[in-house]
């Protein structure tokens, strides 16, 4: 099955069972269908997004299995960051309608053809996409809960463990000294 | 020798006395039934799911004191609230809270439920579930062993017979609009209907 796709694709041997090409977003589902019919990489398992936000990218990785779940084959496939939507693979793999639909809330990104792209473990959320990283966690967080205030008798873990080992520590010292 | 039944037994007999002087004897023994017959809705929110099938199971028997696994919440006394409560997941405890029939009580179940624990700076998880529905008892811990689980349950099983009235659905009931105005802050538009229909004719 490896020489199938060392005479057609740019291998990149990542470890003896990880294997990656890269491809871009036109040549995607022609290559996948290519892969599935011609090798033993005939599932999809992971469908995960890399931000790389100082280049103004997603990195779309589609993982690929073999039936013996012995070998993997990772698709990566870069794309612009801001309102690029991707082909969905909902009619090659029906797992990928749920994945897709989980990138589609978490980063943004649109996929032509997925008919799910609604709310799906954020309900009625109005910000940017969580995942993209100029999300500021901290700064949501604040504006939508409250913490809970601290004990009254709030102290300093750090410097209670130092009193008490020092407290141990001479209490050790002085029977051994008289 | 503070374990076993004979002690329990004993504890029990000893809060009777305290008891006593406050309640009338129908009081006492309503109070006495609630307490030893608690159903607890068979519902899991977060992790802590996972510490409820070895205390209901025979290890740890929590059924030994009476509480017992339902599956709909109009039979349930008992929510536990087990673990990380994403503002998705509040919806619809607060669905089955309001569905369950009075007298009914909360067990916050770990520390995610007191102050968002590990998950404190998640942009999904609440941080107090107190400032939504009225809870009546905290277990802490990043998961509570069963044996701290039971022993909330012992310590509820006290404020019931006390028969408080700060127990938490009376809280619900005459604090719903602070309750209401959280939850509406929280979910904006997409808010439930509003509770206090269900006793409105109710003389408070």
């Amino acid at each position: 099955m490896m020489s199938y796709l060392e005479e057609h694709y740019e291998l990149i041997h990542k470890t003896p069972r990880l294997f990656a090409l890269h491809v871009t977003r036109e040549q995607l589902l022609d290559t996948l269908h290519q892969i599935t019919t011609h090798t033993s990489f005939d599932t999809l398992s992971q469908l995960t997004c890399t931000d790389w936000i100082e280049e103004e990218r997603f990195e779309l990785g589609y993982m690929l299995t073999n039936a013996l779940r012995s070998h993997n084959l990772m698709l990566k496939c870069s794309i612009a960051r801001d309102k690029v939507t991707m082909p969905s693979l909902a009619l090659l793999f029906a797992q990928a309608e749920v994945m897709e639909r989980e990138l589609h809330e978490m980063f943004g990104i649109g996929f032509e053809g997925n008919e799910t792209l609604y709310d799906f473990a954020l309900e009625g959320w109005c910000d940017i996409p969580p995942m993209r990283r100029e999300f500021d966690t901290l700064a949501y967080v604040n504006a939508h809960y409250d913490f809970r205030e601290g004990r009254e008798d709030n102290l300093d873990v750090k410097e209670e463990i130092k009193k008490r080992k020092a407290a141990a520590k001479s209490a050790k010292e002085t029977p051994s000294g008289a | 020798m503070d374990e076993g039944f004979i002690p329990y037994q004993q504890s029990l007999e000893d809060e009777e006395q305290s008891i006593k002087s406050t309640q009338s004897v129908i009081e006492q023994a309503i109070a006495w039934f609630r307490a030893h017959s608690m159903f607890v809705l068979a519902y899991g929110t977060g992790c802590g799911a996972i510490e409820m099938p070895p205390t209901f199971t025979s290890r740890y028997d929590i059924e030994r004191l009476g509480v017992v696994g339902v599956a709909t919440p109009r039979q349930a006394d008992i929510l536990i609230v087990s673990g990380y409560c994403s503002p998705k997941t509040l919806k619809r405890v607060i669905r089955s809270y309001e569905q369950m029939s009075e007298p009914k009580y909360i067990i916050g179940l770990g520390s995610c439920t007191i102050n968002g624990g590990m998950y404190w700076d998640s942009y999904n998880t609440i941080k107090k579930l107190d400032d939504f529905l009225p809870v009546d008892m905290y277990v802490n811990g990043c998961m509570p062993r069963p044996e701290a689980l039971i022993e909330g349950f012992v310590k509820l099983q006290e404020k019931i017979r006390a028969n408080s009235s700060e127990a938490g659905y009376i809280q619900y009931r005459t604090r719903y609009a602070h309750y209401r105005a959280n939850q509406e802050r929280l979910f904006g538009t997409q808010v439930q209907p509003r509770y206090e229909e269900n006793f409105a004719g109710m003389n408070l």
